[in-house]
């Protein structure tokens, strides 16, 4: 009986006389880790700083482009709006949907946005083109839906896009061999500051603009027209991918504020946690020398 | 009557890109650098066939090749 009994104390002994080297390290095993994550998330923090200061100079300069390219498809819809035109009710012509994504990530969902809308239209009708620009939108469609893709590009969104990225796209978009009833453009519509709404912009075919009820209005010629097409389509291309740029600027600073903000709030959880180990583990050694002492007096 | 760039396989992008760079190039230095920066680009684009990508090319130059093909026939 006493043997039993005795035997946890004797347990527990053995424990304590373990204790001093064995809980010891770990102590000072978390310590050290806490610090080199604590540097780690200091890192971070520093780079998220530095990407949304970046990101915040390059708004102002996106921002303008973006209400002159506006300005650039609004005026050269104006045509399409007072003719009237209307996109083809065809169902056996194929539809071209064109993605205004970029080629940069760290910028919360805005090109996951664009690929979901675009999931969703070819849910709705399958027998549609896509032309990709960017890299991003990219690698999310062509997971699921690649065999709808017929062109990508790439090296959008390094620097604000020009008009000529924007009519070397058209000419390529216009080689394609098949004849679309219609060409969508969907990107990202910047509402304000924080929030982006995916839309799309519609570029008509010839065909479309040919038969358009207003269209003799303005007495363009047959050889003309064709020219009038790519010159639209450029246009809302250019229109759609300085908005996606201002957005994708944009929400990256935000993404990045945000980033920013999270790593100081884990940078003082962290000092905290970091304080109250390195206390307790003074506090231990204190009273093992207390008790040490206390014990060699006697 | 078409236009002579037409006969030549241009398009019509092609035609004011032309334009716009000749208008760039006879800027005073001073605005024509940063003028001739809007006027460049680096895209690439790779074409797809049944879900696989192809190789990745410049659109620059794959659209001179395209034109200058769409070009020939009506010169000779």
């Amino acid at each position: 009986m006493l043997s039993r009994a005795a035997r946890p104390a004797l347990r527990a002994g053995a424990a304590a006389s373990a204790r001093p080297a064995v809980p010891n390290a770990a102590t000072f095993a978390t310590l050290r880790e806490i610090e080199d994550r604590l540097k780690s998330i200091r890192n971070i923090e520093k780079i998220t700083k530095t990407m949304k200061i970046v990101a915040s100079t390059k708004l102002t300069r996106a921002q303008r482009a973006m209400t002159s390219s506006r300005e650039y498809g609004k005026t050269s819809n104006t045509v399409f709006e007072n003719a009237e035109t209307k996109p083809l009710e065809n169902d056996d012509k194929k539809t071209l949907i064109v993605v205004a994504s970029s080629d940069k990530g760290l910028c919360g969902g805005i090109h996951s946005g664009l690929s979901k809308y675009v999931r969703r239209l070819l849910l709705e009708k399958p027998n549609v083109d896509i032309v990709v620009l960017g890299e991003k939108c990219k690698a999310q469609l062509s997971r699921s839906n690649s065999k709808n893709i017929v062109l990508s590009f790439s090296g959008i969104g390094k620097a604000i896009p020009t008009f000529a990225d924007a009519q070397a796209i058209a000419d390529q978009v216009s080689r394609l061999p098949t004849d679309y009833a219609s060409v969508q453009i969907i990107y990202n519509k910047f509402v304000n500051a924080t929030s982006y709404e995916v839309t799309p912009i519609e570029a008509y075919s010839q065909e479309a603009i040919a038969n358009s009820p207003n269209f003799s209005a303005f007495e363009i010629d047959d050889s003309v027209l064709s020219n009038l097409q790519e010159y639209s389509l450029s246009n809302s291309l250019y229109w759609a991918l300085a908005e996606g740029h201002a957005c994708e600027i944009s929400a990256r600073r935000n993404a990045m504020d945000n980033a920013s903000k999270n790593a100081g709030d884990m940078i003082t959880k962290y000092q905290i946690l970091f304080n109250r180990t390195r206390q307790a583990v003074i506090t231990g050694e204190l009273v093992e020398i207390i008790t040490g002492a206390a014990a060699s007096e006697e | 009557m078409a236009p002579a760039w037409k006969a030549a396989g241009l398009t019509y992008n092609k035609y004011l890109e032309v334009a716009a760079r000749v208008v760039r190039r006879s800027l005073k230095d001073d605005i024509r650098l940063a003028a001739e920066r809007r006027g460049q680009t680096e895209l690439r684009f790779a074409k797809w066939t049944s879900g696989k990508q192809g190789d990745l090319t410049n659109v620059a130059d794959a659209n001179a090749v395209a034109m200058a093909e769409a070009g020939t026939p009506k010169t000779s």
